[in-house]
């Protein structure tokens, strides 16, 4: 039933989460899994690649406000990569560009992290 | 009561009837009327108006056979209830026995004539003319009378007591063997019916006594009901079997002849035999029964009684058990169930201590816990006896451990003679999943035989049923309780919401909302701020069903208090969002759309909290998203970068104005082939209906959205609110103002 996954790859320091699918009230502890491993892992510079995610609600947004706090605390950050347009769309309208760093793919993304610039 | 009255006469008017129903009636006339006429009979002949020829004689022995016929029939009625004990079943026929002894000991003293010497002794002893029959003094009727009702009524009860004993855990072969029995005694009884009583049987006659003696054997070993009396019970009839056996024999077995002999009853045989030769022989018959039936049972029982304790402790555990059995099944509640299947195996003999062991879910997985203990403390049974250890046993077995000497388990720390002698495991086993294990220990060693641990098997197959019984009884009981309170809940919350539209000038609007689950995140409101003016909210907590409609409640309660203090839409939010952040969770945020129409300056001002954007159309058909920056309720805890983000916007409005609010349920609401709704279909159906009044436009909207889902799902809670501008010269009807409602059709 559930069509939403997430994939783990590291490149030097970052973690890179590739979310595929739709992400829902339902496969939102997926997404809270895998960035509590990376917490465990202590790997804090998260990039979320989005290219493949169709869908995300406001659950779904939900986890990324619930770690984002502890995840800066350790001088890390999520920043968020290659949305589709209708995604960027509802993170948009909610107002998340002004506390996530929404950039269009990953090198931006790892270039952001590199000059140490996070939101808030 | 009179009603009362009524029924308390019907009924003891049956009870009546039950005891002298007709059928007994008829058999106690018979009875009476028949030895009263026998008495009759004798006194004609006594006086010589009848003498033993011609009809009388057989009409007498045939009315004498039907008179004694109907009193073993009614008596056979009266006896038919089976006994409760078996030890009134020996006095009844003992009573009777000394009853006849007593009444012919006292009618033998009647016209006893002092001891004469000559050869007719035996002749004026007994009172008859011997050639005829005839009884030769008054009191030779008498005697023969009383002899002969008192000695049927003793083996009519004899037989029938005993036909009770015999038929005691009855066959089919039982019942025949008894009928048998009983035609065959009638068979030989009749075959001397008017045979002279002077004469003795005749071969044919003494042959068939044979088989009836053989039967009498046969049914002397139904023994079965010996096997379940208690040991002291069991010595109470062996004294009553020997002391009705005496009473037999000194009724039947004295011989007439010999004189010297005390005989209570002197000459009974004689008397019976003149007054019917075929009861005589029934009689005798009977008697020989009783002698050889009381025999067997006094031999049987010796035999018996070596095994008694053993037997009746088990029976008593097999009864004790199935007692337990049928309790364990009326108890639901779980404590007392455990306790009860518990306590049972020791109560019931089998064992002399006993815990039970359920699994059960904790963070470390499934655990055994011990749940009840009896007649073993919890802290003797820890330091003890590794209970655990012996739980993963059962649970790699699924079959009962037997520790027969439990000292040299490993598992076991207790020393012999600390009590813990022999231990027995059992696992409880339901639809083939263990629940868990009744563990029960005796003081000795080897203490639990096979056919205990069967019993113990038996017993917690029952136990388990009734454990997973009560556990589903539980579940259900859990899900109604959820299910009411949710229903609870759903009623709460539409209260919630505006139950009224307020009626302000210029204005119309239509609203609706419809939650996903039972409750939902989804808020809308008005609020009468002046005379002029309106506030409107619109807001979506992220998440859905119980969190996210507590949180509905609490931004109904910022709503209620904020609107009227807030001076802007911006003002409103930026006070929401301060007050939200202290309460709402980290992963919890609110959209919001908030907005305030000035009827008199015919404007209208908006804010927005990160919510869908108002969609909007004029009379010429323009259609558009509003869209302000603004960030949600809740996602910036400083409130700094929220405040900078918010915009509000104020537009002047023109008659014909529609603005719809709606939450993202809407726009999120897949098709069957899994198409999103969007922003644009919302935009042209207001286009194509931008005519018409509210209720239509709302109908419009929320038809376009049923036709678009059709087979699909609304996978979130979704409210749609249509406001239309008329102009300020417009005055809404009071029947503007009138109920809403949630919508019905929830699509799960």
């Amino acid at each position: 039933m559930s069509n939403f996954s997430v994939g783990f790859r590291s490149t030097g320091t970052f973690t890179i989460l590739d979310l595929n699918g739709e992400l829902d009230a339902h496969t939102a502890s997926e997404l809270e899994a895998a960035i509590q491993k990376c917490k465990d892992d202590k790997s804090f510079q998260i990039i979320v690649n989005g290219n493949q995610l169709q869908y995300i609600s406001s659950a779904g947004l939900g986890v990324f406000m619930a770690y984002i706090e502890d995840v800066r605390e350790n001088g890390g950050d999520i920043k968020i990569a290659a949305l589709q347009p209708k995604v960027f769309n509802v993170f948009d309208l909610l107002g998340f560009p002004m506390l996530f760093d929404i950039v269009d793919n990953e090198q931006e993304a790892m270039s952001r992290f590199e000059n140490g610039s996070t939101k808030n | 009561m009179p009603r009362l009255g009524l029924y308390e006469a019907t009924q003891s008017v049956k009870r009546l009837r039950g005891r002298f129903n007709v059928r007994n009636a008829l058999l106690v006339a018979a009875v009476v009327a028949g030895s009263v006429s026998a008495v009759g009979y004798h006194f004609l002949r006594y006086t010589g108006q009848i003498n033993g020829d011609g009809m009388a004689p057989w009409l007498y022995a045939f009315g004498v056979l039907l008179t004694f016929g109907a009193a073993f029939i009614y008596m056979s009625f009266r006896y038919r209830k089976r006994p409760t004990s078996f030890i009134p079943v020996f006095w009844a026929p003992i009573a009777a026995g000394l009853v006849y002894l007593a009444a012919g000991y006292l009618v033998s003293q009647i016209g006893q004539p002092s001891l004469p010497d000559d050869l007719n002794l035996n002749v004026q002893l007994q009172g008859f003319d011997l050639d005829t029959g005839r009884p030769l003094t008054v009191a030779t009727i008498l005697k023969m009378n009383v002899i002969t009702l008192f000695q049927a009524a003793f083996c009519f009860i004899l037989l029938l007591r005993i036909r009770s004993l015999v038929n005691v855990r009855r066959t089919r072969t039982s019942e025949r063997n008894w009928n048998i029995l009983l035609g065959l005694m009638v068979f030989a009884s009749l075959l001397v019916f008017m045979r002279s009583p002077r004469q003795g049987l005749n071969v044919i006659q003494s042959l068939a006594l044979v088989p009836a003696v053989g039967m009498m054997v046969v049914n002397s070993f139904r023994m079965s009901w010996i096997v379940y009396l208690p040991f002291r019970d069991k010595l109470a009839v062996i004294g009553l079997s020997f002391l009705l056996l005496i009473l037999l024999v000194s009724v039947g077995v004295m011989d007439e002849q010999l004189l010297g002999a005390f005989n209570f009853v002197p000459f009974s045989y004689t008397f019976v035999r003149f007054y019917s030769y075929p009861l005589s022989v029934f009689f005798t018959l009977s008697i020989i029964f009783g002698i050889i039936y009381c025999t067997t049972t006094i031999l049987s029982l010796l035999f018996h009684l070596p095994t008694a304790s053993a037997f009746q402790q088990k029976a008593g555990e097999v009864a004790a058990i199935h007692s337990l059995t049928e309790l364990v099944g009326q108890v639901f509640e779980p404590d007392a169930l455990y306790s009860t299947i518990t306590a049972a195996p020791v109560e019931a003999g089998l064992a002399d201590a006993s815990w039970l062991l359920m699994t059960r879910a904790t963070e470390a997985g499934v655990v055994p816990t011990v749940e009840s203990t009896f007649r073993i403390s919890p802290g003797r049974l820890r330091e003890k006896i590794d209970v655990s250890a012996l739980y993963s046993d059962i649970q790699s077995k699924r079959k009962p451990v037997i520790l027969g000497s439990a000292p040299a388990d490993h598992r076991i720390s207790a020393r012999p003679g600390e009590g813990i002698g022999s231990l027995v495991a059992i696992p409880l086993m339901a639809r083939s999943e263990l629940l868990g294990a009744l563990m029960v220990t005796k003081e000795v060693t080897q203490g639990f035989e096979p056919d205990d641990v069967l019993a113990l098997s038996v017993y917690c197959d029952q136990a388990a049923l009734a454990l997973d019984r009560a556990h589903l009884f539980e579940e259900r009981l859990e899900k109604e309780r959820l299910e009411r309170e949710l229903a609870i809940a759903r009623e709460v919350q539409s209260k919630l919401l505006p139950q009224q539209i307020p009626c302000i000038r210029g204005l119309t609007i239509h609203a609706s909302s419809t939650p996903a689950q039972e409750v939902g995140g989804d808020y809308y409101d008005f609020a009468v701020l002046d005379e002029n003016r309106l506030a409107f909210v619109i807001a979506d907590v992220s998440g859905k069903g119980t969190s996210a409609a507590f949180y509905m409640a609490v931004m109904q309660g910022i709503f209620s208090a904020v609107s009227a203090i807030a001076d802007s839409p911006r003002a409103f939010l930026i006070a929401a969002n301060e007050a939200l952040v202290r309460v709402l969770e980290k992963n919890i945020f609110i959209s919001v759309l908030y907005g305030v129409i000035d009827s008199e300056k015919e404007t209208i001002s908006i804010a927005r909290a990160g919510h869908c954007p108002a969609a909007t159309i004029d009379l010429d058909g323009r259609a558009s998203l509003w869209r302000l920056d603004g960030m949600g309720l809740g996602l910036d805890p400083s409130g700094a970068i929220f405040a900078k983000s918010l915009v509000e916007e104020t537009r002047r409005l023109s008659p014909g104005d529609v603005f719809v609010l709606y939450t993202d349920g809407v726009i999120e609401s897949r098709s069957a082939t899994g198409d999103e709704y969007g922003f644009d279909r919302i935009l042209s159906v207001l286009e194509q209906n931008r005519h018409e009044d509210v209720d239509d436009l709302h109908g419009a909207l929320i038809g376009d959205l049923d036709s678009f889902v059709e087979n699909g799902a609304y996978g979130d809670d979704t409210t749609v609110v249509v406001i239309k501008w008329h102009g300020s010269a417009f005055m809404p009807s009071e029947t503007m103002s009138r109920m809403l409602g949630t919508r019905t059709t929830t699509g799960e």
